[in-house]
């Protein structure tokens, strides 16, 4: 099974807000797999230990993101794939799942397309069922379990807002992962020591077959008008008294009047 | 091209999601004389529709068919793109639930649009319709809009808004013409509700917190001792939901629940803005840190400097 894991590189620490173009400043901050896909990628690695095949990881973004796709391979990953170009900066979830999915095509014949949930600085959730659209593939979203049942068939469990689906897809597809499919792997000494020996491919919009103006800021329909610290609506706080059961005596009488 | 706010009303089963509901009265709010119009899929035995005219949408737009009982996210997508694209409206607004997360991208990607997740407001300035989301970091707010591409498009957070009834409001209801077109290679093999769906921690009227300096059994037990003497729920910080006992439904704030109980009881919670952005329609709030300079203070009525354990045990005792 060809399975492809697309991850994010998410900034760990503080953010800042460009006052020029408004947009996240992202550089000089550490960077991190989105804890999510890690889930998405232990998911790969348990299917290719059932079904044989391979697990390549898919990212857009600045070399810096090499790091992370380093940490992915060390999981136990084959190989990465990265979409770096200046022509793909300011891109939206619109534009970002295009270039995805064109990177998808180019390393061609896959049979699954594994997402984490949401990222954890956007939260948007949304690349992954774009991808499934632009592959006209169908998409599970929110898998909590994942079964295979034929060479190319999973079975899934699948939680909505109040009930829980089964769903049975034929390959390929799309399916997004909830953290509590599994407990993601650590990276161990060996594996993070031949994660360097294993091949990161970078790929352009050159490389690509891709419709320029799909891509980037020029593909993004949405545009960010203003970025801000919210006005924290401070309360007045009561001081309860240090000793436990007195404070407790007090609270609950002063929320009873 | 109109220029009318639609709603997307998911239902659960029979039943509508309440967050629809709250969606359309926002909408009636905000539209500026722009038509309101609830778009629904049901199949033959539903009749959503009388619940939701209840809360005065100018129009009721209908898909009917029997496949819609158990749609997959990639036929519903296809079935209201039908009817959007007809129509193009002003703007297009879903619940971010899971079934709303998950097949209003979907709908978007075939409509080239816009579409802006989990927002805490929407508002229209001129014709752009804001969307104002949260995002990572350093309490950090975002408005969004979509200048160019029509509908505007965005997912929002259940229980942000109140859902209110009209009286006497006047609502057309249109049946839409679409064909379903099922999806190859996909099948839902079966739905079962979640029974205990009812106990949901964004309707809890009491919530007792658990953040990352309340991670340990003895504080948990407390908490759930505590939570069931008060006839409330358990809540947890992101952090927690590492914890196996705990998982997304019960999480507060960003990426989890918004919350709006009358008390909030928060222990061992900072107060992160991807926490305290889920609690902003709370009553009172209580919080407990052994850190008196923790944020969460600076959002609480009530504040005690201690242990979680010292107070949850005398907590415990007092109440009746």
């Amino acid at each position: 099974m060809k399975i492809v894991v697309c991850i994010k590189q998410v900034p760990v620490g503080a953010v800042k807000i460009d006052p020029e173009t408004h947009n996240l400043v992202r550089s000089n901050v550490e960077g991190d797999i989105n804890p999510y896909d890690r889930n998405a990628i232990e998911a790969a690695i348990q299917l290719k230990e059932q079904a044989g095949g391979e697990v390549i990881l898919l990212s857009m973004g600045p070399d810096s993101y090499i790091s992370s796709l380093r940490d992915g391979l060390a999981m136990g990953a084959d190989s990465a794939v990265l979409l770096s170009s200046r022509a793909f900066g300011g891109a939206d979830t619109l534009a970002t799942a295009y270039t995805l999915a064109a990177g998808i095509k180019k390393i061609g014949n896959v049979d699954l397309i594994l997402f984490g949930r949401q990222s954890v600085d956007a939260d948007t959730g949304q690349v992954g069922p774009i991808v499934a659209e632009d592959l006209a593939i169908p998409q599970i979203t929110f898998a909590e379990n994942i079964e295979l049942h034929d060479h190319n068939v999973l079975v899934v469990k699948r939680l909505l807002d109040s009930a829980v689906q089964e769903v049975k897809v034929t390959l390929p597809a799309v399916v997004s992962v909830r953290a509590e499919l599994n407990q993601p792997r650590y990276e161990n000494p060996l594996n993070i020591q031949t994660s360097f020996e294993k091949s990161v491919t970078i790929w352009s919009e050159k490389d690509l077959d891709l419709d320029n103006s799909q891509i980037g800021q020029a593909g993004s329909p949405t545009v960010v008008r203003k970025v801000y610290a919210p006005d924290k609506a401070t309360k007045q706080m009561e001081q309860l008294p240090t000793h436990a059961s007195k404070a407790v005596t007090q609270l609950l009488s002063e929320l009873n009047n | 091209m109109n220029n009318a706010l639609w709603v997307y009303v998911q239902l659960n089963g029979q039943k509508v999601e309440p967050t629809s509901l709250q969606l359309i009265t926002k909408a009636r709010q905000i539209a500026e004389g722009r038509p309101v119009v609830a778009l629904l899929a049901e199949d033959l035995t539903t009749n959503a529709e009388e619940t939701v005219k209840e809360y005065g949408p100018d129009e009721i737009i209908v898909l009917k068919d029997d496949h819609f009982t158990q749609p997959t996210d990639g036929e519903l997508a296809d079935a209201l793109f039908q009817v959007v694209s007809a129509n193009t409206p002003n703007g297009l607004l879903f619940p971010a639930t899971v079934q709303g997360r998950s097949v209003a991208p979907r709908l978007q990607a075939k409509l080239r649009t816009g579409l802006t997740a989990d927002c805490l407001d929407v508002y229209y300035d001129g014709e752009d319709l804001i969307q104002v989301k949260p995002t990572y970091g350093d309490d950090i707010m975002c408005e969004i809009l979509c200048p160019d591409h029509r509908p505007q498009m965005a997912t929002v957070r259940p229980n942000t808004f109140n859902a209110e009834k009209v009286t006497g409001a006047n609502v057309k209801i249109t049946t839409a013409t679409f064909t379903f077109h099922s999806e190859a290679n996909i099948e839902v093999v079966s739905e079962k509700p979640i029974i205990s769906s009812s106990a949901n921690i964004a309707d809890a009227k009491i919530v007792v917190a658990l953040g990352r300096g309340a991670d340990n059994d003895k504080t948990i037990a407390l908490a759930e001792k505590a939570a069931a003497k008060l006839g409330g729920m358990v809540g947890v910080s992101r952090p927690l939901t590492d914890n196996p006992k705990f998982s997304h439904e019960s999480q507060i704030g960003q990426s989890g629940n918004t919350i709006a109980p009358d008390l909030l009881i928060n222990l061992g919670v900072s107060g992160a803005v991807q926490y305290t952005v889920g609690i902003e329609n709370a009553g009172k709030v209580v919080s407990v840190n052994t850190d008196d300079k923790a944020p969460i203070f600076a959002v609480s009525d009530f504040g005690y400097v201690g242990t979680a354990n010292e107070f949850l045990e005398a907590l415990v005792n007092d109440i009746k």
